[in-house]
């Protein structure tokens, strides 16, 4: 799949557009740039008419820092991390604007323009994970999206090791998540303790998952089985898990609410619900949090540097912003998500909410690559064709 | 029907005219070649913001690692998965069909399509007397009820999904009433059956609206006729009127048939993954960059949707009759003049039909719209003060409900400005051809057979990134490709409410116009289009319904500015575990877009006989 002869050389992005009859005027910009060479030039869209000169200095650095990300991660009504982050980074470096950009299809948003040879004027992504990776190391191969950064970084060192995902390390975990069940303690008197449990008559028709081909939640649980249960047998349990009433719906959204609304009495979700009933002063005995054999499926999330970008100073800085202690523990809560590192300092209503399994799992980078797509459509094509 | 007779006065009379000013050569120029210009508009149009980008995506089937291949398409053909039984038929594997036919003999693309037929059934049935009454009955506020009834239709699937998990849902309103009366509780979510009320509840409206415009038509005096030569009521409807209206049910019903065989985020909100339609396969594989695959399946389902509307045209085509004026019957109150047992009997059926709109259409929206100012512990307004102070306060990089509003509004009056000039032009120049122009009419429908995940994901590489010509690259985004976008998913809809109208018209009326020494265009305006008004509004209703109600496209033309639309911050604003600040948004969309389509079709009205 790899169409691209492109020759790469920066020349003249003409956005036609018309601010007209919306008044937004962003968009009606038409830059232009005369370059001779065939070097990377980049088209500011910002007024500034200061010439970024590669000798920025470590002390003072100036410029506007692209971040992509999520759009829940800065547009979350409750309380996204990201204008906390750029708010604090700015403070700390006066001349740096941080600038998010939240594309729909998120990290195949620039995968796609990679591919394309469409040059990439973003620095930073923020939301990886390692599937994300493998999709990015099978599509580009040798074509080099993101550059290792750990190196560089004066904070890695409290990183938690078992959190670390990427052989390459060009993915730097910031958080996790547990997938685990979530369930109604009114409704359900003893939870299930083993996935084998999930096969009982008692729990028919009592949980709901997400799409393991789209969703991120359903997609781990399913992994989860296959850790579980062994590639040659996860397809039959899921087969017995639907034969007793297993509900397979889009989105964890879609999950969440029907869950909700009391339509079965157990969904998977994260370990941290209970952080969300409390803020929003609901009925914790609604809430209990299931790990079945002990364990969550961990799924921790990364953020990664831009091979190409301009900026690698302020790239760098922003990254080691992101891992320090107070960024750590701020992510935490507004994310709902555990710090991805050793020195967060977490306050007593997340430490009482949210509930760590005694034994994390999942899969390597290794383990998955070659394995995963496969697993995946397998496990979709036993589902789907409205038997 | 004033304007109309101007133009016979004007070249009628022998003294010079007074009342208009001489018109100027260039003008005259102008007018006379305007639909060709108009046409050669519509096709650049449609090159640049249809055409080329879908076509660069279906090239993927064909062309792997630049090679082309007819590889992946036979894959997808031959695979008993996608296809059922048809798969080793078109693999020539006759001796695996009895294996295949015991395994999965429907496969994705049969199991799809029988989804999309029960849908469709539904919603006919649903949408054929909701048109009868509001065709043929006059009660206050009537108008005001059609305009709206195309109001599901621009409902974001997320609001329908969270509208219909609340009110059909098992501890929902909908059970608690049935047991008052002692009877459910009714099981609905989760199955087929929620997918079809779902369709129904979205194409339902679609077929009421063009059914009541033919209505609205229809030439009574011909019913009249049969009657004095002796005919039965049963048999002037079945043989008169039926004809008549028809081609507007199938069009309804071809419509709804391509839109819910391609529909995807309802399905798994409201039936599962166990449910999937092929629209979710192309979705998951696009997600997956797996282009080739996607864009296989997504040519066979256009194949499939293009197949069906020339097979539909082709039908149309023998029905447009010779010269119907529209002459509808006297409309009935709800209170019989004369009381009959017939009469008690209709009313009856209408109070019926109006209970299960209650419960199909009503319930779910105020279902959604009571989620919106239900807390964790009971009423309250924080989701809209939310809205509020995100307007107020939001960072440059968030959405606001304002500027969602005011670029929904916008655009759906700037997509009318495209979509009805298109759609008229290319109904006028598509009418009462060749079989050539039937070939060229289902053409021209290509943008509402096409997957919108292919059209969106078309416009994310030809338009957003660009094509580099010369060194240099050019991209479309913004607002201009938005309108363009919105412009070209609409005249479709323009098309199949005006051309048939326009083909039912006598040829005799404009051949006199045109005779008299009125150009082309001047004909059309003043003597077809007026007389097919009913035709038009309709058409505008649904242009705007499709601009305001568009997601696919618009969320990516507007990445990385400030050209979301109201689905598109309904979308953003469902956040953590709680679905209060999406709902309110969805509300303001519901009161914005109603208050619009009343507007619109007053407009429309002013200009209807």
């Amino acid at each position: 799949m790899k169409r691209r002869t492109l020759l790469k050389h920066g020349g003249t992005a003409t956005v036609i557009g018309l601010a007209g009859c919306t008044g937004g005027g962003e968009q009606g910009t038409t830059t232009e740039e005369t370059t001779a060479t065939t070097t990377e030039t980049t088209t500011e869209t910002t007024t500034e008419t200061t010439e970024e000169t590669e000798t920025a200095t470590e002390q003072s650095l100036s410029g506007t820092l692209k971040v992509a990300t999520y759009s829940s991660f800065v547009d979350a009504p409750s309380s996204s991390p990201g204008p906390w982050l750029k708010e604090e980074f700015e403070k700390r470096h006066p001349d740096v604007t941080v600038e998010y950009e939240t594309p729909d299809n998120e990290l195949n948003y620039y995968i796609q323009q990679q591919s394309q040879g469409v040059d990439i004027d973003t620095d930073v992504y923020v939301g990886l994970n390692v599937d994300h990776l493998l999709r990015i190391d099978e599509k580009l191969g040798d074509d080099a999206l993101f550059a290792p950064m750990a190196d560089s970084l004066s904070n890695y060192e409290h990183v938690k090791e078992s959190l670390t995902f990427d052989p390459q390390q060009r993915a730097i975990p910031y958080d996790t998540g547990y997938i685990s069940l979530v369930y109604d303690g009114n409704e359900v008197e003893q939870p299930p303790e083993t996935f084998e449990d999930l096969l009982a008559d008692r729990y028919e028709g009592d949980l709901i998952v997400q799409n393991a081909k789209t969703a991120a939640t359903g997609r781990a649980f399913l992994l989860w089985t296959v850790k579980t249960l062994g590639e040659d047998q996860y397809l039959d349990y899921w087969k017995d898990l639907e034969s007793n009433g297993l509900r397979i719906l889009g989105s964890w959204d879609d999950a969440y609410t029907a869950w909700e609304n009391g339509e079965a009495p157990m969904v998977v979700s994260y370990s941290t619900d209970q952080v969300y009933a409390n803020r929003y002063d609901q009925d914790m005995s609604k809430h209990q949090i299931g790990f079945l054999n002990g364990q969550g499926y961990a799924n921790p999330e990364g953020m990664a540097k831009f091979a190409d970008t301009d900026r690698p100073e302020i790239a760098e800085a922003f990254m080691d912003f992101v891992l320090s202690k107070k960024a750590q523990g701020e992510i935490a809560v507004r994310n709902v998500q555990f710090p991805a590192t050793d020195w967060a300092d977490l306050p007593a209503e997340f430490e009482q909410y949210a509930k760590v399994p005694d034994d994390p799992v999942t899969f390597t980078y290794e383990e998955l690559q070659g394995n995963l797509d496969g697993w995946v459509d397998s496990w979709a094509r036993q589902i789907a064709g409205g038997r | 029907m004033a304007r109309g007779e101007e133009v016979g006065r004007d070249a009628g009379d022998a003294r010079p005219d007074t009342r208009r000013p001489d018109r100027t050569a260039p003008t005259r120029w102008l007018e006379r070649r305007a639909l060709a210009l108009l046409g050669v508009a519509t096709v650049l149009v449609l090159a640049v913001v249809f055409y080329y980008p879908v076509l660069t995506v279906f090239a993927d089937a064909v062309r792997v690692g630049g090679e082309w291949t007819g590889e992946v398409v036979r894959g997808v053909l031959e695979d008993p998965f996608y296809f059922g039984v048809l798969a080793p038929i078109f693999g020539g594997d006759f001796g695996a069909i009895s294996e295949v036919a015991a395994e999965s003999p429907l496969g994705l693309f049969g199991f799809t399509a029988y989804q999309a037929l029960l849908s469709t059934i539904a919603s006919v049935a649903l949408g054929l007397p909701g048109a009868y009454v509001l065709s043929r009955y006059e009660f206050p506020g009537r108008r005001t009820v059609r305009s709206l009834t195309i109001l599901p239709f621009v409902m974001p699937s997320i609001m329908v999904a969270i509208g219909f998990v609340a009110f059909f849902g098992a501890n929902g309103p909908l059970n608690d009433l049935l047991a008052l009366f002692g009877l459910g509780p009714v099981n609905l979510l989760f199955t087929l059956e929620a997918i079809v009320v779902a369709h129904a509840f979205y194409n339902a409206p679609l077929v009421a609206r063009v059914t009541t415009a033919a209505w609205e038509s229809v030439d009574a005096r011909m019913v009249e006729t049969a009657r004095s030569l002796g005919a039965n009521p049963w048999h002037a409807f079945r043989d008169v009127l039926v004809p008549q209206l028809l081609p507007a049910i199938l069009t309804g019903a071809l419509l709804t048939f391509i839109f819910t065989f391609m529909s995807f985020p309802i399905v798994l909100a409201l039936g599962g993954f166990q449910l999937a339609t092929v629209e979710v396969w192309v979705y998951s594989l696009v997600q997956e960059l797996e282009y080739a695959e996607a864009a296989a399946l997504a040519v066979a389902e256009t194949v499939l949707s293009l197949a069906l509307t020339y097979a539909y045209l082709r039908y149309e085509a023998r029905q447009s009759g010779g010269g119907r004026a529209a002459n509808p019957p006297p409309r009935k109150r709800l209170l019989p003049d004369s009381p009959s047992l017939l009469a008690a009997l209709e009313r009856v059926g209408v109070l019926a039909y109006a209970a299960v709109v209650a419960v199909v259409f009503v319930g779910p929206i105020a279902s959604m719209v009571a989620e919106s100012v239900t807390g964790p512990s009971g009423f309250t307004l924080q989701y809209y003060e939310f809205l509020v102070q995100r307007q107020a306060e939001g960072a440059s990089f968030q959405t606001k409900p304002g500027v969602a509003v005011r670029n929904s509004v916008a655009f759906g009056v700037a997509t009318l400005l495209v979509a009805l000039p298109m759609g008229v032009t290319i109904s006028v120049l598509t009418t009462r051809g060749s079989r050539g122009s039937r070939l060229a009419d289902a053409a021209a429908m290509a943008p509402f057979a096409v997957s919108g995940v292919v059209v969106g994901l078309g416009m994310l590489r030809g338009l957003v990134f660009g094509v580099e010509v010369w060194g240099y690259r050019l991209q479309v985004t913004g607002p201009v490709a938005i309108v363009a976008a919105h412009g070209v998913a609409a005249y479709p809809f323009v098309v199949r409410n005006v051309a048939p109208l326009l083909g039912g018209l006598d040829r005799s009326l404009v051949e006199s116009a045109r005779a008299l020494g009125a150009t082309r265009v001047r004909a059309l305006l003043d003597v077809e289009l007026p007389m097919v008004a009913s035709g038009v509004a309709a058409g505008t209703a649904f242009a705007f319904a499709i601009s305001i109600g568009e997601f696919d496209s618009t969320v990516i033309l507007a990445t990385g500015s400030s050209s979301y639309t109201m689905p598109v911050a309904v979308e953003r604003y469902i956040g953590n575990r709680t679905l209060g600040p999406a709902t309110a948004m969805g509300t303001v969309l519901l009161a914005v877009t109603s208050l619009s389509f009343v507007v619109v079709d007053r407009l429309g009205g002013r200009w209807e006989a």
